[in-house]
């Protein structure tokens, strides 16, 4: 599967799935009008691409400043699909960055270590 | 006449007003104009003598209830069953006095929705912040396969970071429409 780049805007991230590479990056701030929209195709195209990797590793470094409610159920949705890929066999390494005073960002990141114990998950502490 | 107290320093942003004032939008909100006004906020902030934690938690209360504007005011310039690019009218306030910073905001809805907000928003009013944190978890749980845009989840993430009850109303408004306000205190 190819790689799926999208710059990033004031309300998106820039996602950077490269698959070839085994490596998906999502930086910036999530607040578009619509995540359900945004991040539909996201969920579609790492969901095809985790349909074929078995027995693989996958890096995902995510590098959010901020994500509103709506990107937030998106990015649950999206660490479900990886916490399966997970399950059936796969490694898949979470580097979870957040603000070193951002409790909000850490927390959730916490909550999806707790929710999704397959994934291996590394929070990074950031100086602002 | 002035009622302000003299010792009460001259807001330079907003001659006339509330020297209180931070930020105050009123007028037609869309995604594009978020952006710009959420750039302006989050530089008046930082004018403020604020920890970066309360400035995040006032920018994400303000995005959460202009982006509500965005999607729910009864009161739209885009016709009512068009999903993107859609404009309504409400208005956003940040203050801050003595060290405490409110964030209000008030669209029109119609009688019809304000029912369905009322039983969202009162157990928000008497819960916990533990409460509020567990609803907000099994939300984002429950919520997640659904095709809302999101309103349940987005009370609680303006309630979670709110250090004191929210607060709302709904005002008879023109049109037999109700005038919804709700305010976060940060």
């Amino acid at each position: 599967m190819e790689k799926f780049y999208l710059a990033a805007t004031s309300n998106t991230p820039e996602v950077d799935f490269d698959f070839p590479a085994r490596r998906l990056l999502l930086k910036g701030e999530s607040y578009p009008e619509s995540a359900a929209a945004f991040y539909g195709d996201i969920l579609n195209k790492t969901s095809a691409f985790l349909d074929e990797m078995t027995g693989e590793t996958l890096h995902i470094s995510v590098q959010l400043n901020y994500f509103n409610s709506s990107s937030t159920k998106m990015l649950f949705s999206l660490f479900d699909r990886l916490n399966l890929a997970a399950e059936e066999g796969n490694t898949i390494v979470l580097d979870w960055h957040h603000d070193i005073d951002d409790e909000t960002i850490l927390e959730f990141g916490l909550e999806l270590a707790e929710d999704f114990p397959a994934i291996e998950f590394h929070a990074h502490a950031i100086e602002s | 006449m002035n009622t302000a107290p003299e010792h009460e320093p001259y807001n330079p942003c907003f001659p006339g007003l509330d020297p209180n004032l931070i930020f105050f939008y009123a007028g037609y909100f869309s995604q594009n104009i978020i952006n710009a006004i959420g750039d302006a906020v989050r530089l008046r902030l930082e004018q403020t003598e604020t920890t970066g934690s309360a400035r995040r938690k006032i920018f994400s209360t303000f995005i959460e209830m202009a982006q509500n504007i965005v999607h729910y005011s009864s009161d739209s310039l885009t016709p009512p069953d068009q999903a993107t690019l859609e404009m309504r009218a409400g208005s956003v306030m940040v203050s801050h006095v003595d060290g405490t910073f409110h964030i209000i905001c008030a669209n029109p809805v119609d009688p019809s929705f304000a029912l369905q907000l009322e039983p969202l928003l009162e157990p928000l009013r008497v819960m916990s912040i533990e409460q509020i944190k567990e609803a907000y978890r099994k939300t984002l749980r429950a919520e997640t396969c659904e095709h809302s845009k999101g309103a349940g989840l987005g009370f609680l993430t303006i309630a979670k970071d709110s250090s004191a009850p929210i607060e709302y109303g709904f005002e008879p408004a023109a049109n037999g429409m109700q005038m919804f306000t709700l305010k976060a205190t940060i």
